[in-house]
């Protein structure tokens, strides 16, 4: 091998290990936005059946999710991602929901991907089906210092394609709780399972702050466009301007939340926080025919998943290398 | 088939026995719970603290699976440096500072995977998360509250001169920074719970690799993120 060829094979395999899925996470990312990382982690009232039921049934909802896209094949975890997708055309403003739906989950699939292919052995891959094996890149050899493995193959970017379908069905069932749910909702669904009162009302805390961060964030950020960050460069290079902002805002961000915090601390302690040991709700919480229709979903969904484990549909691999 | 998508899995190749992980894992509960209870548990704990608490956990959450996300594209995501893991251990240092009592560590990583849950794991592999994160990130930084006797980083009061001063807080933020960047993740995640959740094989040479990886970048950035917390207790008037 020639000394050129040597070193443009070391150039792109430390450009494919520093920037392997940037640019289509980067893409997707820039199309979410602040704008919509705030949407999909705030509640905005509607009244279709996910904004109706139960905290407790979409908790539970989020864990059969799980158990189900952990204990089948992957295309089990792919036919669900694609249901509880779909399902965000029912949200406020759907069409909006599905889009950034859609992106959090390609950034998944990406993300995990690039985690688990590199990692994976041939043997791994061979219990997974695979028996031939298509080498799309090879590793100069001292990656192995970092657990590299020597190739790249195609069937390894499968296989790693094929984990994330675990994942994706998870994180598009959380956010659903998340946005169709009031943060009282959550902490009193919480609370039926014995979580102490201080650690609830630090959720609470938590819950209220999350989206201030993201509206924090964005004034700050727009702030140092409007008095000319970046104005005098090319616009390509916006983007890292941003991501300039973005760190320089943080601090700030951070003292201003942490001195508004003794606001909120005198606020609690004159309504008698902690003054006796449990909270009284003035809205029960409450099971409704949309709740028992879930759960009978639920149990079918359990249901069939024995049925596909039986059938030989069970994860026939295991993971490796996260 | 496993519980919450836990495989269960304690005999993959190469990964630690269970009998070593469970022993520390009980002698940490046993150290926290002992501690907890002579520093009076949680009622030690006033409402402003567990304000900040939540807040910390809340930029956590948002710097971890979002912000951290997007700058991460610019600042990509290497074993010596991922800027996602790095603001999420900062903002819980500074979290655990303004506090400075035994717990801090550990309650605010539990907020932060409670609402990590909520915002994007769904509960899947609980309880392994909780107990794995809080006895190990949350525990490093309360045992370095406890060694501290609550002068974490010299934020109480100064511990001598100007410069031994600096030089006690830097010191301290560059063992937190190594012990919370590089062991769990690599020790007790890679060696014991990753197969333990998802079954597979342990690989130690990525395992010794990230010991000493993890140290080049977080060895600083503790040191430095002393500094910031040094300096943020100040400005918050704590």
């Amino acid at each position: 091998m020639s000394l050129e060829s040597v070193i443009i094979d070391n150039v792109i395999s430390w450009l494919l290990l520093l920037w392997g899925i940037t640019l289509p996470i980067y893409l997707l990312l820039w199309a979410i936005g602040l704008t919509g990382f705030r949407q999909v982690t705030r509640f905005e009232r509607y009244d279709t059946f996910y904004y109706k039921m139960n905290p407790v049934t979409k908790i539970v909802l989020g864990l059969v999710v799980t158990v189900i896209a952990a204990a089948t094949i992957w295309w089990i975890g792919a036919i669900l991602t694609a249901v509880l997708l779909l399902s965000y055309l029912t949200l406020k403003d759907g069409r909006r929901k599905f889009m950034l739906g859609l992106y959090i989950t390609i950034m998944t699939v990406v993300g995990v991907t690039w985690t688990y292919a590199p990692y994976t052995p041939i043997t791994y891959l061979e219990t997974a089906g695979f028996h031939q094996f298509t080498v799309i890149w090879v590793w100069p050899s001292y990656f192995s210092v970092m657990g590299y493995l020597p190739d790249l193959t195609l069937q390894a970017v499968i296989y790693g394609i094929q984990i994330s379908m675990r994942f994706t069905a998870t994180i598009l069932a959380a956010l659903i709780l998340i946005m169709t749910t009031t943060p009282s909702g959550i902490l009193r669904a919480l609370r039926k399972v014995g979580i102490p009162e201080e650690i609830i009302f630090a959720l609470v805390v938590a819950m209220r702050t999350v989206p201030r961060i993201f509206d924090a964030m964005e004034v700050t950020v727009n702030s140092q466009f409007l008095r000319g960050l970046g104005s005098r460069s090319n616009k390509a290079f916006r983007p890292f301007y941003l991501i300039y902002a973005a760190i320089i805002a943080t601090v700030p961000i951070f003292v201003y939340l942490l001195k508004g915090a003794k606001n909120t601390a005198i606020s609690a302690d004159t309504r008698a926080f902690r003054a006796y040991k449990y909270r009284t709700y003035l809205y029960p919480m409450t099971f409704s025919t949309i709740d028992y229709v879930t759960f009978g979903i639920m149990a079918l969904g359990l249901v069939l998943m024995v049925v596909a484990i039986l059938l030989g549909f069970g994860r026939p691999i295991p993971y490796t290398g996260f | 088939m496993g519980f919450n998508g836990i495989a269960g899995v304690v005999n993959a190749p190469g990964q630690i026995p269970w009998p070593i992980i469970a022993g520390y894992f009980i002698i940490a509960l046993l150290i926290a719970g002992y501690v907890a209870k002579r520093k009076g548990g949680l009622s030690s704990f006033t409402t402003l603290d567990w304000v900040y608490m939540g807040v910390g956990g809340a930029f956590a959450v948002v710097w971890d699976f979002y912000l951290g996300s997007f700058i991460g594209r610019a600042i990509p995501s290497t074993p010596f440096f991922d800027i996602s893991f790095v603001g999420r251990f900062l903002i819980t240092m500074i979290t655990v500072g303004v506090v400075r009592k035994f717990g801090a560590g550990m309650i605010t990583t539990f907020i932060f995977n409670l609402l990590a849950d909520l915002f994007h794991y769904g509960f899947g592999g609980e309880p392994v998360y909780f107990v794995y994160e809080a006895l190990t990130y949350g525990l490093f930084f309360d045992m370095m509250i406890a060694a501290t006797g609550g002068n974490l980083f010299a934020i109480e009061k100064p511990v001598g001169s100007k410069t031994t001063t600096y030089a006690v807080m830097l010191v301290e933020g560059a063992i937190i920074g190594y012990v919370y960047g590089a062991i769990p993740y690599s020790i007790f995640w890679l060696g014991f719970f990753a197969p333990f959740v998802y079954g597979g094989v342990v690989n130690w040479a990525r395992i010794y690799f990230l010991l000493w990886a993890y140290g080049v970048s977080n060895i600083p950035v503790g040191a430095i993120g002393a500094w910031i917390t040094y300096r943020i207790a100040k400005a918050v008037g704590v």
